[in-house]
């Protein structure tokens, strides 16, 4: 790695204030965050979670069929927040008979009504019909992009470019819910074996053999298969409640490294209960190695989700998921933008969640940067 | 070290029972059962009488709570009798031991090549740190390593089989041989059964090539910085031999858990990469078994994969204190 060993040496020397006194030197955090942001790969690859992020919560507001906020009767309302939850629909909609299309229904129903539309007119669960939009000519099934399906279509005319925004939501979703069950899972069952020691570690080590030769996928597909209505959360309690057993090493290895030091020794001194030594001073310290298997983590949770919805086991049709629209490509292979795109899609977040993996093993790991000197 | 074995073996049985024992009851529970699931098949005019459909409950069992019909399985395990597969009838052993073969096949060659590209990039890799050729090779593996499989062998399919139809370059869309295979000749035969194997070996290797490469740099990394390479660089031991005599072997402990931990993946890796290659292997076989709720057949194989991912952790343990005399378990 080209470095500047300059920077490298201010930044491990602590700070002078003006008067030529050394300040506080910065925390374990601050520095590890120095050292994250000097990686430009990582960076980039945060900044592109971000944006994801981003469009996830914006979805509604970008692709939908739904007006933002719209004035109906004299009262405000935002139907496009039922793009997150279906029950959120106002129901004065319902009883007025909108049945999902505002468009034409707004100024029928309500000629002094007004409305703030999403940027681009089209819906990640229906087709967009002639007519329904000023300028519209309606989609065609199988388009390959064009002006108005930026992405094209898929086989009922449902637009794919809205269908990739929308689904958005679950890749995160799924990658955040699941991997933060493990974390929680892994974390409080390495901390008690690494902790207390002897036959709790014994229990607690078997336990996560056991669960670590769980066949994942004969698991999820039986359970997704015994369930009525599978949704897409019973997929990340799943791959949470299997996915647990690296964290739970690595935070295992981790207390019985520190439970051996003089500080904790000396927090049992002052009489601290095992709680608070447990949570409160060994796991702040336990937490940046245990940070990259997180991380890789919700890259390998994405990837799941993607290949069961491929398979056609992942969530329901109507849910807008990358996974789903491969699935539709695959049986129409010459349709590439069934493929390229959510396939793109699909490999940017795993590989920015990999990059912030891999960026954060190198800034807080220090035998890796003692190796750099 | 015997009695670690004896206590291993006997967790191991413990968990083996424990997972089948959910399993079992899982898929026992699911919608649908073998009978039903075939009739829907059927034009409704042809539906099994109440009568009939009670008789076939009773000769497969199904009648029983699912309790019962474990214990019932195990009993009939300890003779080695995993039951009649419903969809095929015919012994479960039988039809899950035609599918190890193909199997076996795209998951050794992809291992093999694997091994034997990934090593003299690992080596390189290690050489050359930091300087341009090697960021280059470490990005491009890192981003084919991030590429999920199903993506790559969509893509290669419409690029081989759709839009190079009917040139030389196409390639077949699956299976493992072609249609006429009978009818070709002894070389036609293994062209053909190669050009079924490009695609699905290729996109069941290149994941794995960018994380063994990584895996030999990582561990090479570790090893280069002690005392006795330089001492030997020292004594003037040319590199070539330096970095395979005195680097590499040394790297050999870790690798070797590595294998160890690969061996459940050799016959259970390629579930999505079988399913998009119709390749007639284990992992299709699983998939069929559980859209046709075949009970036996998914049971057997359950029992398979969690046998074959408790020895393979046993055997990276074992091997581990065989290579390295530091390791021992008494």
């Amino acid at each position: 790695m080209s470095k500047p060993p300059v920077a490298e040496m201010k930044a491990s020397m602590p700070p002078l204030n003006e008067a030529g006194q050394t300040t506080a030197s910065r925390g374990f955090w601050a520095e590890s965050w120095q050292r994250f942001r000097r990686r430009k790969l990582a960076m980039s690859a945060l900044f592109f979670v971000a944006f994801l992020a981003l469009t996830a919560v914006l979805s509604p507001a970008i692709v939908g069929t739904k007006p933002i906020m719209v004035r109906y009767k004299g009262n405000i309302y935002f139907p496009a927040m039922s793009y997150f939850n279906p029950r959120w629909e106002n129901e004065i909609f319902f009883r007025d008979g909108f049945r999902m299309h505002y468009s034409e229904n707004l100024k029928a129903k309500d000629p002094r009504s007004w409305a703030i539309w999403p940027l681009i007119y089209q819906d990640p669960y229906r087709r967009v019909r002639e007519g329904e939009w000023p300028g519209h000519p309606g989609n065609e099934s199988y388009m390959p992009p064009n002006r108005h399906n930026l992405f094209g279509t898929t086989h009922p005319g449902v637009d794919v470019f809205a269908q990739m925004v929308h689904g958005t939501r679950i890749a995160l979703l799924v990658g955040i819910v699941a991997t933060g069950i493990a974390a929680v899972i892994g974390i409080i069952v390495g901390a008690l074996a690494g902790f207390f020691r002897g036959a709790v570690d014994m229990v607690l080590s078997r336990i996560i053999e056991m669960v670590m030769c769980i066949p994942v996928l004969v698991l999820i597909l039986a359970l997704l298969a015994v369930l009525d209505t599978p949704t897409i959360w019973h997929l990340m309690v799943v791959l949470g409640a299997t996915g647990w057993t690296g964290i739970a090493r690595l935070t295992r290895g981790e207390f019985l490294r520190l439970g051996q030091m003089e500080y904790v020794s000396a927090a049992r001194a002052l009489g601290f209960g095992r709680l608070r030594v447990m949570f409160r001073h060994i796991l702040p310290n336990s937490l940046a190695p245990v940070l990259v298997p997180i991380s890789f983590g919700i890259a390998a949770a994405i990837l799941i989700e993607s290949g069961l919805s491929f398979l056609g086991f992942g969530a329901p049709p109507p849910n807008p998921s990358w996974g789903t629209l491969l699935n539709a490509g695959r049986s129409n292979l010459q349709m590439w933008w069934l493929i390229l795109f959510p396939g793109i899609a699909i490999f940017l977040t795993v590989l920015c969640y990999n990059l912030i993996g891999e960026g954060i093993q190198e800034a807080t790991d220090p035998k890796l940067q003692q190796g750099r000197k | 070290m015997t009695s670690y074995l004896i206590r291993r073996l006997f967790f191991g049985l413990v968990t083996l029972i424990l997972i089948t024992f959910v399993i079992f009851a899982l898929v026992r529970n699911m919608p649908g059962t073998p009978l039903t699931v075939d009739l829907a098949e059927l034009d409704p005019s042809r539906q099994i009488s109440q009568e009939d459909l009670e008789r076939l409950e009773n000769i497969y069992g199904l009648d029983k709570h699912w309790s019962l019909a474990y214990v019932q399985w195990l009993g009939n395990l300890v003779t080695l009798d995993m039951g009649r597969s419903f969809r095929e009838k015919r012994p479960v052993t039988e039809v899950i031991g035609e599918r190890i073969g193909p199997t076996l096949v795209l998951s050794v060659t992809s291992l093999f090549l694997a091994y034997l590209l990934a090593i003299p990039m690992g080596l390189f890799t290690t050489v050359r740190s930091g300087r341009m050729e090697e960021r280059a090779l470490s990005t491009f593996l890192y981003m084919l390593y991030s590429i999920p499989s199903f993506v790559a062998a969509l893509l290669l399919l419409n690029l081989f089989y759709v839009r190079l139809e009917g040139t030389v370059f196409q390639l077949p869309l699956g299976g493992m041989m072609s249609m006429n295979y009978t009818e070709l000749s002894f070389t036609g035969r293994i062209w053909d059964r190669f050009m079924h194997m490009i695609l699905p070996v290729f996109c069941a290797t290149y994941g794995s090539l960018a994380y063994y490469s990584r895996f030999v740099k990582s561990n090479m990394e570790e090893v280069i910085r002690q005392d006795y390479i330089r001492t030997a660089r020292a004594k003037g031991v040319g590199s070539v031999r330096l970095i395979w005599h005195h680097a590499f072997r040394n790297t050999m402990i870790p690798f070797v858990t590595l294998m160890g931990l690969t061996l459940p993946g050799l016959l259970s890796g390629f579930v999505i990469l079988e399913s998009v290659f119709t390749w007639p292997g284990m992992g299709l076989l699983f998939l069929d078994s559980i859209t046709n709720r075949d009970y036996p057949t998914i049971m057997g194989l359950t029992l398979m994969f969690s046998v074959l991912t408790l020895l393979g952790q046993l055997l990276a343990d074992i091997l581990y204190a065989f290579v390295d005399p530091r390791v021992t378990y008494s």
